[in-house]
């Protein structure tokens, strides 16, 4: 799965540390549906590893059946290398925290941290006062034990249930769309101090989101779900800048795929066989509605004239009156970010999005680096009817 | 994993190769809870209705349908419907069913009487519903609650009260006399059983109505209104589609319920007026035992048929809405007075009078009734009577101390019973599973089935004994009694509770699991303190379902002293009304007290 530029150090965690949990072909049925298919999957101990994808997509799916809510119709989880198969979710060590943060609205906020204690002794011989403190502390709460959930904000109560899912002192850690009840600028000083936390504590931790801006900032690696299955597990950069397939480049931010035929590949040197090897970038000329654009193509197989090729180029690539791949276009919407604007641009009836910082309008020329386009060499999410 | 860097953050030692034998246990714990409730079921309900009904198709050893067979065919309880099943001409058999002399049989009538209680029902619920969904004034959450109180109040002591307020000497004639009205004479007639009926079940049509009428969604009718619909085309186009599912609720409950009523007919109406229930009560007393039997499973099925019909109705129609914004409540007394805002109160006003005399007339009279005396003068005679009986009477006769005691006590067993068995079958029934619609319907049989059928059961199998295993196992009656009325009861705490663990948040539980929570560990620590109110509604109901439940008792009762307060008044009834009056003001008394005190006791033990 992992195959696409994944560099050892932008993990964040060594590519050789023991697996924690593994998903070893794992499918769940609801009748005819199938929720999660033949999933394969490995969380590395002290990962921060996320699922992101759009509803549906079978990612929360997924971390109940790590959780044991769920079982699986077939296949097999592992934490540490042991079948969890039968297990029920009580006897897994794990910690987890729902979006609605599912705090026992009969107990005190101390009380809710505390309940995992009943059935674990406090780890690193504390009292279990103690231990409730040290983990009230942890989340910048420390005097509210006495407090009735129900007084708290949603941000303060999504902090106790990670107090709480922690106290025990799991071995993994479960956080199901932990931030989407709450609000954009919440939102992102939460996730700086989740992410905090989980580097302090180096906890294994699985994220189920579906904001993929959320997942490239606090993930050591990103599972990008569809139908029930992963259709890239990388690093955040990798996933933002070599998505494997057409799904991934159009999920993770804003994003310019284009499908052609090649027409020339004059310059890919074809008797010099794969261009990586000899470090000559190699680029193609792919006819796209009439224009003819050149790409570089550093896939592992030479794309031959008469072939379909599918690539991607970001907005931000796309320049005005710049680069070797040009195009000309109307500018149809704009929508000011404050940073930047988006331009919409209206290309022979296809859309194009570009980022600049100066107002457009009417007629302009496009244009951008064969490198800096990427091509989808997986087949996945691509017919040829796409094309 | 369990050997990783965590630093301070080690693994809390529970593991699953790390379990105690408690825990073990505790996991077990539902299990044994099921399995508990399902034999309680087989013992006190499966069992003894099987060897009932099996009586019904086995004579003299051979199994036979004759006995069906010639109850459909006897116009005695078909009416003109027995010649149909007979073999005549249809078309004969319409013409005299058209005709005014027809005669309806004892099913027909009882199909009858329920069908005229249901439409009373829903003619008297519907406003009450207006009023409380629609408009605002102080005690409306009291009078909400209220609605409740009919259902569990005894029948007998509704009949006692019927008959003080309707009865020759009633109140009703006393306040038509001192109009100079001429008198009427309401007791054993249709009408009484009627209003009786009406009494019980239109405050349930109410609260069904008014629950759905509060889920309409503001919204939806605003929209409607924006779209260009009056106030009234928006009713009808956007509230009256999501009432009538609930009205039909109302009635469909109310139709089983007064067809297979009992205490009430018997009370009031008398063998002359008699239902299927109350004509199977006489065959058993006349040791017909196959007949009876016969005809409980044709009530059965009826009951049964359209309750299904029913339910497939509701599966096809039931919209679920959350989180809906209720439409706002107008106040009772409006500021401005228009036409249109003067005439549904007007409305409500009449309403008012009519629900006066049929809700509260019937308690006053009987509590009027139990302290005047002959000559209409104040007096204590009727307690003074009690007190008496309670002294001198003989060994034969009924007296008042047993009666409470025997009530409290089979009360409070049968609330001991009832209440585990409905919360596990609550719990059993709220979880997803397959098969759970069947065990949600095995588990809520006991509502379909006449009391007089279990208690017959009970009476012929477990009372006067049954081998098992070449041992002799005879229950005594008193239990028997207790097990009847834990088995009547405890679809009430299931009905109570279920809502309130359906509506939990699944992450609670599954937060709670995740912590370390076995199953049942969960219910104890999280589900349980959360729907504790409901938990305590339950018991209540369990305990007044016992305290008044008649239907069983009267049969199993045959032991002198094991009668209870409805008995009592039952055999006081039938000689003087003041004896029975004061013995139903004892009845009422001693279950408000009741219910004070489960009231405390729940909220002592509020959180576990």
């Amino acid at each position: 799965m992992n195959t696409v530029g994944s560099d050892s150090t932008d993990g964040g965690v060594p590519t050789d540390a023991p697996v924690a949990v593994e998903l070893d072909g794992v499918s769940k049925r609801y009748g005819e549906t199938a929720a999660v298919d033949d999933v394969s999957l490995r969380v590395r101990e002290g990962e921060f590893f996320t699922l992101v994808g759009p509803s549906g997509c079978g990612k929360t799916t997924t971390l109940r059946l790590i959780a044991g809510f769920e079982e699986p119709t077939t296949g097999t989880i592992r934490f540490s290398g042991e079948s969890v198969a039968g297990v029920p979710p009580e006897d897994r060590d794990v910690g987890v925290v729902f979006q609605n943060y599912a705090l026992f609205p009969h107990m005190s906020v101390g009380e809710n941290v505390a309940y995992g204690l009943n059935f674990a002794d406090p780890p690193g011989g504390v009292t279990r006062d103690e231990r409730v403190a040290e983990l009230l502390e942890l989340v910048d709460l420390p005097d509210a034990a006495d407090r009735d959930p129900e007084s708290l904000s949603g941000g303060q109560q999504q902090r106790v249930a990670m107090a709480r899912a922690l106290a025990p002192g799991p071995d993994l850690l479960l956080l199901d769309e932990p931030m989407s009840a709450l609000d954009a600028q919440l939102r992102e000083r939460l996730r700086v101090q989740v992410r905090r936390i989980q580097s302090e504590l180096g906890i294994t931790t699985v994220y189920v989101t579906h904001d993929q801006e959320e997942a490239l900032a606090i993930s050591d690696r990103v599972a990008v779900m569809r139908d029930g299955a992963p259709e890239q597990v990388a690093p955040p950069r990798t996933v933002y800048r070599e998505p494997a397939t057409r799904f991934v480049a159009e999920f993770v931010g804003d994003n310019n795929v284009f499908a052609g035929r090649v027409v020339d590949a004059a310059e890919s040197g074809a008797a010099g066989g794969n261009a990586d090897g000899d470090g000559t970038p190699r680029t193609v000329g792919v006819d796209v509605g009439g224009e003819t654009l050149r790409v570089e193509a550093g896939g592992a197989t030479a794309p031959a004239v008469g072939d379909r090729l599918v690539f991607c180029v970001r907005p931000e690539a796309l320049r005005i009156d710049g680069g070797e791949s040009r195009l000309r276009a109307t500018v149809a919407s704009a929508e000011f970010l404050g940073e930047t604007t988006r331009v919409t641009l209206d290309w022979g009836g296809r859309d194009l999005l570009v980022r600049t910082r100066d107002p457009l309008s009417g007629e302009v020329v496009v244009g951008f680096d064969p490198a800096d386009a990427h091509v989808i060499d997986d087949r996945r999410g691509v017919t040829n009817d796409d094309l | 994993m369990s050997d990783g860097p965590h630093g301070p953050h080690g693994r809390g030692g529970r593991g699953r190769i790390r379990r105690s034998l408690r825990d073990r246990l505790e996991g077990r714990l539902l299990t044994l809870l099921a399995v508990a409730t399902s034999a309680a079921l087989v013992v006190a309900f499966y069992y003894p209705v099987g060897t009932v009904l099996v009586e019904a198709v086995r004579v003299d050893g051979a199994v036979t349908l004759g006995v069906f067979a010639e109850i459909l065919r006897d116009p005695f309880y078909f009416g003109e419907l027995a010649r149909l099943f007979a073999g005549e001409s249809p078309i004969a058999v319409a013409r005299d069913l058209a005709s005014p002399d027809r005669r309806l049989g004892i099913v027909g009538f009882t199909a009858y009487q329920a069908a005229l209680s249901t439409a009373a029902s829903v003619a008297l619920g519907l406003p009450a519903a207006y009023l409380l969904a629609r408009f605002e004034f102080p005690g409306r959450r009291t009078l909400r609650s209220l609605t409740i109180v009919p259902f569990v109040l005894p029948s007998i002591m509704v009949a006692v009260g019927f008959v003080a307020t309707f009865g020759r000497n009633g109140t009703l004639n006393a306040v038509l006399g001192a109009l100079g009205l001429p008198p009427v004479d309401l007791l054993f007639t249709l009408e009484a059983i009627v209003i009786a009926h009406a009494f019980y079940n239109a405050p349930l049509v109410a609260r069904v109505t008014t629950a759905a009428w509060e889920s309409v969604d503001a919204r939806a009718v605003e929209t409607a209104r924006s779209l260009g619909a009056g106030p009234l085309r928006a009713f009808y186009d956007v509230v009256a589609p999501q009432l009538y599912p609930a009205v039909l609720t109302g009635a469909a409950l109310t139709f089983v319920f007064t067809f297979g009523t009992f205490p009430i007919v018997l009370a009031l109406g008398g063998f002359q007026l008699a239902t299927i229930e109350v004509f199977i009560y006489r065959l058993v007393r006349d040791l017909s035992y196959a007949e009876a039997a016969a005809l409980a499973i044709i009530e059965l099925v009826i009951s049964l048929g359209v309750l299904l019909a029913y339910l497939r109705y509701e599966a096809r129609n039931t919209v679920r809405s959350r989180g809906a914004r209720p439409l706002p409540r107008k106040p009772l007394f409006p500021a401005a007075s228009t036409a249109r805002q003067i005439l549904p109160r007007v409305g409500l006003a009449a309403y008012f009078v009519v629900a006066g005399v049929i809700f509260l007339a019937p308690i006053a009279s009987m509590i009027l009734a139990s302290v005047t005396g002959a000559d209409g003068a104040l007096t204590l005679e009727h307690y003074r009577f009690l007190l008496d009986r309670q002294q001198t009477g003989a060994a034969f006769q009924v007296r008042p101390w047993p009666a409470i005691r025997n009530s409290l006590l089979f009360a409070t067993g049968a609330t001991l019973f009832a209440l585990p068995m409905g919360v596990v079958v609550a719990v059993l029934t709220t979880r997803r599973y397959r098969g759970r619609k069947l065990v949600d319907a095995a588990a809520m049989a006991p509502l379909a089935v006449s009391g007089i059928v279990v208690g017959l059961g009970l009476l012929r199998g477990l009372v006067f004994g049954i081998e098992v295993a070449g041992w002799r196992v005879t229950v005594a009656g008193s239990v028997a009694i207790v097990l009847a009325h834990a088995i009547a009861g405890y679809p009430f705490v299931v009905r109570t509770v279920a809502p309130g663990l359906e509506g939990l948040d699944r992450s609670l539980i599954e937060s709670a699991r995740a912590l370390g929570a076995s199953r049942a560990r969960v219910i104890r620590d999280v589900e349980l303190p959360l729907v504790w109110p409901a938990v305590v509604a339950g018991a209540a109901f369990a305990f007044a379902i016992s305290i008044g439940e008649f239907t069983a008792t009267v049969v199993l009762a045959t032991s002198a002293d094991a009668y209870t307060m409805p008995v009592a008044i039952e055999r006081f009834i039938g000689r003087r009304l003041g004896p029975a009056t004061a013995m139903g003001v004892v009845l009422l008394v001693v279950t408000g007290l009741s219910f004070v005190v489960i009231e405390r006791l729940g909220g002592e033990h509020r959180g576990l």
